[in-house]
């Protein structure tokens, strides 16, 4: 089995009492360095899998290696190579972000002047020196979840695994930790492997994706790839002129299938080249003198990606398309 | 005032039908009445040999400690009540309706009432399969009686705590109150057997006052000279925690 | 075995600090036991002396100390259950459990930090009552037999609470177990003897194994140390130390087993 493989999975199954397949043949290849999007509604089955790949559920089927090691056979070298922050940052309200970092580093085998610090050094990582002495209860959402964080850093674990980091989190500290979470995989390699049930997260931070609904896994593969499997960008022009509909829509005709518009004064076309046909069409628009007050690019979203495969919506408060707005020509 | 009484009748039926439907709220204080009688009853009774108790028996002596703990119970329950539906936004409701505001103190007041009546019951009837027969029709009124205000008297405090406090949090300060003002009367022994501190602190606390005469009904013995001192600190312990409950009521508004 | 024994350490010591930390949880374990040995004081001062059968003692205060020490450690030991639970509820137990960390230090450093607080609780009670008046009769070798006795009976209690955490994982099931060691402190000898006691309620204090694990605290006060009660009170909550400690193992065990 290659090396360069942090996690590996053939069949992986899961069913709990009374025969419910929590995890039904999950199969599943990420690569060391790569950040991994898990994604799936609640109760696809998500946190069952990422607790049988950090060793705290047994598989009642399949095979798995994480970080090298066969998951069942050697489940005590598999967690001296994970780091895990679960849902629910399980952090004690009563003692401080330092005091916590350094009994982690305690318990993970460090002698107390490493341990503090190593301390230190992950304070600083994610930011909170100015907090470090302060009482966990007294911290916001979003530096609980860094703090969870570098709990998890600790021992510079090889695979990482974030189950739900953002959940609940405002959309400031939802930024703040994705840039953290980025770092620390660019910067250590740190192989991460993120379960979330928002696309955005998925879409902004992650190499490749996994869907799961219902135990299985539905897709595979890169964002654009799989976004590219359910259609084509639809590109929307709002004119500045209405009554240059028609030079307009003639000058789109070569990039792709007129849709029907929104409005009046509108135009939408289906543009397969996507954002690289767009220096094009701006030109043949100015070339026919039609001036477009506004261009908006609607890519196709992981939720379309899941609609196809399920036939259901996987976040209905999600909006269906995700605007990729480019100036307009002046 | 008729609309005052039946919009109280009303909260105190819904406080009444949430016991019925909570039993795991209703029968802690159903149980631990009874639980004080017997341990009680059963673990201090060689204290009756001491002539001050002048051979009375023991059970006898600890019932009205469980009454007046029985209706205690109700009276912070009340309270607890009161503090969850401040939390819970039922009072906010029930402000911005046109009920009368006074609905919020009577309501639970009557319902602590109500259970005050039967927790007595249940002791009294727990009393009579231990032996110990009823004192007659006026000594079991007055046992009522004092049961009843001592309700209203924890409920008052109860409720006060919770107009300020406003969080189910301050559950335990309304217990500790209670129970401390009640163990450090007469709740063991009678009043010239306690020495010390407990000594001076139950002369001044009204607690005292009520047992005794409970106490005193319970055992045959009562007349108007220990009638009159219960019946005046009961009275007294409602009016003043009465103004505390409704100042907090008043203040309701004002956050 | 070296990693282990540190960790062990670190988590007996986090739950240290954590109780030191809540005095909501400390608070209780300390106050109420002296209330109520003030107020039985108060109230029962003349009964040493006058009432038949009750054993030779200076003072009620020296009488009533065992009892607040063995009702302290009853709510300490509930509150180390329940801070288990937390930690199973909390996702803490989670984290551990996904890391190199030894499993028994996850159980024994729990059940260690208890044991420190039941101590520490202890000596504050009876310096509580010596400066109240009451003689510790046994010096010295009767204050380490009392110790030794309070850690037996804090392991036991906290076991018992872990074990209730392992099966269900909720604090409010392991506080719900506080009502039956308080019904077993009242069905004893902890606050009246047992000599003055009758019928079925001398009966139930009889076989109620609190009374001889008090009988044995308290002779450490009152008389000194006594080998026969002194012995009947070890094998009694050794006993229970070992039953609990037992029962933690295997609800340990069997809540692993779903894991790796």
């Amino acid at each position: 089995m290659p090396r360069d493989r942090a996690v590996e999975a053939e069949g992986l199954e899961r069913v709990f009492k009374g025969g419910i397949r929590a995890v039904d043949g999950v199969d599943l290849a990420v690569d060391a360095g790569e950040v991994f999007g898990f994604l799936g509604p609640n109760g696809a089955g998500k946190s069952t899998t990422v607790r049988m790949l950090a060793t705290l559920l047994r598989p009642t089927g399949g095979r798995a290696r994480v970080a090298g090691h066969d998951l069942v056979g050697d489940p005590s070298a598999v967690r001296r190579s994970i780091g895990v922050a679960l849902q629910d940052a399980a952090i004690d309200p009563y003692m401080t972000g330092r005091e916590l970092l350094h009994l982690q580093a305690v318990l993970h085998g460090f002698d107390r002047a490493h341990g503090r610090a190593r301390a230190v050094e992950l304070l600083e990582r994610v930011d909170l020196v100015a907090a470090a002495d302060r009482r966990v209860g007294t911290y916001s959402g979003g530096m609980r979840r860094r703090l969870d964080l570098a709990l998890a850093l600790v021992h510079e674990p090889e695979v990482l695994f974030l189950d739900e980091p953002t959940t609940g989190l405002d959309p400031i500290s939802r930024l703040t930790l994705w840039d953290e979470v980025r770092r620390l995989n660019t910067e250590l390699g740190t192989t991460v492997f993120l379960t979330t049930q928002y696309l955005e997260e998925a879409d902004q931070l992650a190499g490749r994706v996994a869907i799961i609904d219902g135990g299985r896994i539905v897709a595979e593969g890169t964002p654009a790839a799989l976004k590219a499997e359910v259609g084509d960008p639809t590109l929307r022009i709002t004119l500045a002129d209405p009554a240059a509909h028609e030079a307009g829509a003639r000058a789109l005709a070569a990039f792709g299938e007129a849709l029907p518009p929104e409005r009046s004064g509108a135009l939408a076309v289906r543009l397969p080249g996507g954002a690289q046909s767009l220096p094009g069409v701006v030109r043949a628009l100015d070339e026919a003198g039609v001036v477009a007050a506004e261009l908006d690019l609607a890519m196709p979203s992981l939720d379309d990606v899941f609609v196809a495969r399920t036939g259901r919506r996987l976040e209905a408060a999600d909006g269906a398309g995700e605007p990729a707005a480019a100036p307009a020509p002046a | 005032m008729s609309h005052v009484l039946a919009v109280s009748r009303g909260l105190a039926w819904r406080s009444l039908i949430l016991v019925r439907r909570m039993p795991s709220v209703f029968l802690p204080s159903l149980i631990m009445p009874l639980f004080i009688l017997i341990a009680t009853a059963g673990a201090f009774r060689g204290i009756s040999q001491l002539p001050a108790f002048e051979g009375a028996s023991y059970l006898a002596f600890t019932i009205p400690l469980a009454t007046v703990m029985g209706a205690g119970f109700a009276g912070i329950n009340a309270g607890m009540t009161l503090a969850r539906d401040i939390e819970g936004g039922f009072v906010d409701r029930l402000v911005a309706s046109p009920a009368p505001r006074i609905t919020l103190v009577l309501g639970p007041l009557l319902a602590a009432a109500a259970r005050s009546l039967f927790t007595t019951t249940v002791v009294l009837a727990a009393g009579l399969i231990g032996g110990v027969g009823l004192p007659g029709i006026t000594g079991t009124l007055v046992i009522y009686l004092l049961a009843v205000g001592f309700s209203a008297a924890t409920a008052c405090w109860s409720m006060g705590v919770a107009f300020r406090a406003r969080t189910i949090q301050a559950a335990p300060l309304m217990q500790v109150v209670v129970f401390l003002s009640v163990f450090t009367s007469v709740a063991y022994a009678p009043r010239e057997v306690l020495t010390g501190w407990l000594r001076h602190v139950a002369d001044i606390n009204p607690v005292t006052y009520l047992i005794e005469a409970s106490r005193a009904a319970e055992l045959g013995t009562l007349g108007w000279a220990e009638l009159w001192p219960g019946l005046l600190a009961t009275a007294g312990l409602v009016a003043g925690l009465g103004a505390w409950a409704l100042a907090g009521l008043a203040g309701l508004g004002k956050r | 075995m070296r990693p282990a024994v540190t960790q062990t350490a670190a988590l007996a010591r986090r739950s240290v600090v954590g109780t030191l930390r809540t005095p909501q949880a400390l608070v209780p374990s300390l106050f109420f036991p002296l209330v109520l040995m003030a107020i039985f004081t108060g109230s029962f001062g003349n009964a040493p002396g006058t009432i038949p059968g009750f054993p030779e003692v200076r003072g009620f205060l020296d009488f009533a100390l065992a009892g607040a020490v063995l009702q302290g450690i009853l709510i300490g030991g509930t509150s180390a259950g329940a801070a288990f639970a937390l930690d199973i509820e909390g996702g803490f137990f989670d984290r551990l459990v996904a890391s190199p960390v030894a499993r028994t230090a996850i159980l024994v450093g729990r059940l260690a930090g208890g044991v420190v607080i039941a101590m520490a609780q202890t000596l504050f009670f009876v310096a509580v009552g010596v400066a109240f008046g009451a003689r510790i009769e046994g010096g010295l070798a009767g204050l380490a037999v009392l110790l030794v006795l309070a850690a037996f009976l804090s392991v036991a209690v906290s076991g018992l609470g872990v074990v209730l955490a392992l099966r269900t994982g909720s604090a409010e099931a392991v506080q719900g177990t506080f009502p039956l060691f308080f019904a077993l402190l009242f069905f004893s000898s902890a606050f009246f003897p047992r000599e003055t006691m009758t019928g079925w309620f001398k009966a139930v204090a009889d076989v109620n194994p609190i009374s001889y694990l008090v009988e044995a605290m308290r002779d450490q006060i009152v008389t000194g140390v006594e080998p026969r009660s002194t012995l009947i009170g070890l094998a009694v909550v050794i006993g229970m130390a070992a039953a609990a400690l037992g029962g933690s193992f295997l609800a340990f065990r069997s809540r692993l087993r779903s894991a790796l």
